[in-house]
């Protein structure tokens, strides 16, 4: 399959209609392109980006195409607020389908290189959950999994348990940078030291730190990061959304790509603003309802043949290059 | 001697009447009415506290009850009182001495807010 952004692509099995082929800003990202490409994400499609240009592949199609075509260089998945530990009506069973979650991972064609887990791990702190997230974990193919606390996790006096299992090494309150195959992850913490009336919350120490850590990065390296809380005003009436995340996203600005993960909506989101791609992760314990669309952000009980549609993992693709991150989504149905 | 009875008995109806129609007196539990309660009790349902503002007399104990599918915590802006994290149908207490404003949040989720007031 050639990569030149004005060639038809010939891919068995995909129509002509599902590659998008347009650059109007010759910056390698077609914004329609892959803002349609999300679109399908609800029906489950990988859409990869190479060589400048966005593709998607239905995933009952990915065994047509073969691991090196969908793998891009550097893959990853993102799971979200598996509430360990809940067992109110909307799913009785948050161990099950964290454990579908798992099983989905390792049926992906080509095996990710570690997971993210944007948060909300357990549903009340207890020990117990911690572990029993841990031990499904167990049998995921990819080994190294990156952690940031959601509020559930860090209910037992300023997160120690979650600290001392997620975040060695971490600073402050956990919050922690590392780099993979050039692209630089940020993991930071906006569940911490909460006031009253507000919402997530990055603190000024925490801030400082990201400035200095991207600094001297040069503009070319793609940055990915990873928060529980959205890093953008989804619906600031339930607490969705972050304080100061207008100051961190400042220190951003010079990078030619950026792709903030984030959880804690449970449902999935994504926003393109300029060179930062915002996507929020469905749960794997129980979805949400929509911005306003209940009388508060509770879980939202649906009956349980449809409860797998509406929970899911985030596959992320990175190919080098053109810098941008193809970010899709499915349910574990 | 009937007349007299009958005369006194007419002034009192009508002294009873003046004061019932003056402002700020009534016959009937006006007692009950004046002082706030001697205790209270939130619901927390849905992410919020219903009532959000409450008053209660000094000495009055609030009882915070989660009904909710989540849980919460209540916490004093000024860190007076703090209850452990209460998940559905556990409750927290609290007892206020002194008359005063106090609110409070849900250190969980912060958008939930609510008042006690003191009198």
């Amino acid at each position: 399959m050639k990569n030149s952004e004005n060639e038809q692509h010939t891919i068995p099995g995909i129509r002509k209609d599902d590659v998008i082929v347009r650059d109007p800003n010759d910056d390698g990202v077609d914004r329609r392109g892959f803002l349609k490409c999300m679109a399908w994400a609800g029906t489950g499609a990988l859409c990869v980006m190479r060589g400048g240009v966005l593709t998607s592949y239905g995933l009952s199609r990915l065994s047509e195409i073969g691991p090196d075509k969908a793998a891009g260089e550097l893959h990853f998945v993102q799971i979200s607020d598996s509430h360990m530990g809940f067992n109110k009506p909307a799913n009785t069973d948050v161990a099950g389908t964290f454990q579908a979650a798992v099983h989905k991972i390792n049926a992906l064609p080509v095996e990710p290189e570690f997971l993210l887990h944007t948060g909300d791990v357990s549903h009340l702190s207890k020990p117990e959950e911690f572990d029993a997230v841990d031990q499904i974990l167990k049998s995921a193919k990819p080994k190294d999994v990156f952690y940031v606390p959601g509020e559930h996790d860090v209910l037992d006096d300023g997160g120690k348990s979650f600290l001392a299992r997620y975040a060695k090494g971490a600073k402050g309150n956990g919050w922690y940078s590392f780099d993979k195959k050039g692209v630089h992850f940020v993991g930071l913490v906006n569940v911490m030291d909460l006031k009253p009336g507000g919402l997530g919350s990055l603190g000024h120490e925490q801030l400082e730190w990201l400035e200095a850590d991207v600094k001297h990065l040069k503009s070319s390296t793609p940055i990915v990061v990873f928060a529980h809380v959205p890093l953008w005003a989804v619906y600031p009436q339930w607490g969705w959304g972050t304080e100061d995340s207008a100051q961190a996203l400042s220190y951003l600005k010079k990078f030619g790509s950026v792709t903030v993960l984030n959880g804690h909506i449970h449902q999935t989101m994504q926003k393109v603003e300029g060179k930062v791609t915002f996507h929020t992760a469905a749960s794997t314990a129980f979805p949400q309802p929509q911005p306003g669309k209940a009388e508060g952000p509770g879980p939202l009980k649906v009956p349980a043949e449809q409860l797998r549609t509406l929970l899911g993992i985030t596959d992320v693709n990175y190919v080098r290059g053109k810098q941008t991150l193809a970010v899709v989504d499915s349910s574990l149905a | 001697m009937k007349d007299r009875i009958r005369k006194i008995t007419l002034i009192f109806f009508a002294a009873i009447a003046v004061a019932a129609g003056r402002p700020g007196v009534s016959l009937f539990a006006a007692a009950a009415q004046e002082k706030p309660p001697a205790s209270a009790e939130v619901r927390i349902d849905n992410f919020s506290f219903g009532p959000a503002n409450v008053t209660v007399a000094a000495g009055a104990t609030v009882t915070w009850v989660n009904h909710d599918d989540i849980p919460h915590t209540v916490v004093s802006n000024d860190k007076l009182f703090k209850s452990k994290v209460l998940d559905t149908d556990e409750k927290f207490s609290y007892t206020f001495t002194k008359a005063g404003t106090y609110p409070y949040f849900c250190s969980i989720h912060p958008k939930m807010t609510g008042v006690v007031t003191v009198k």
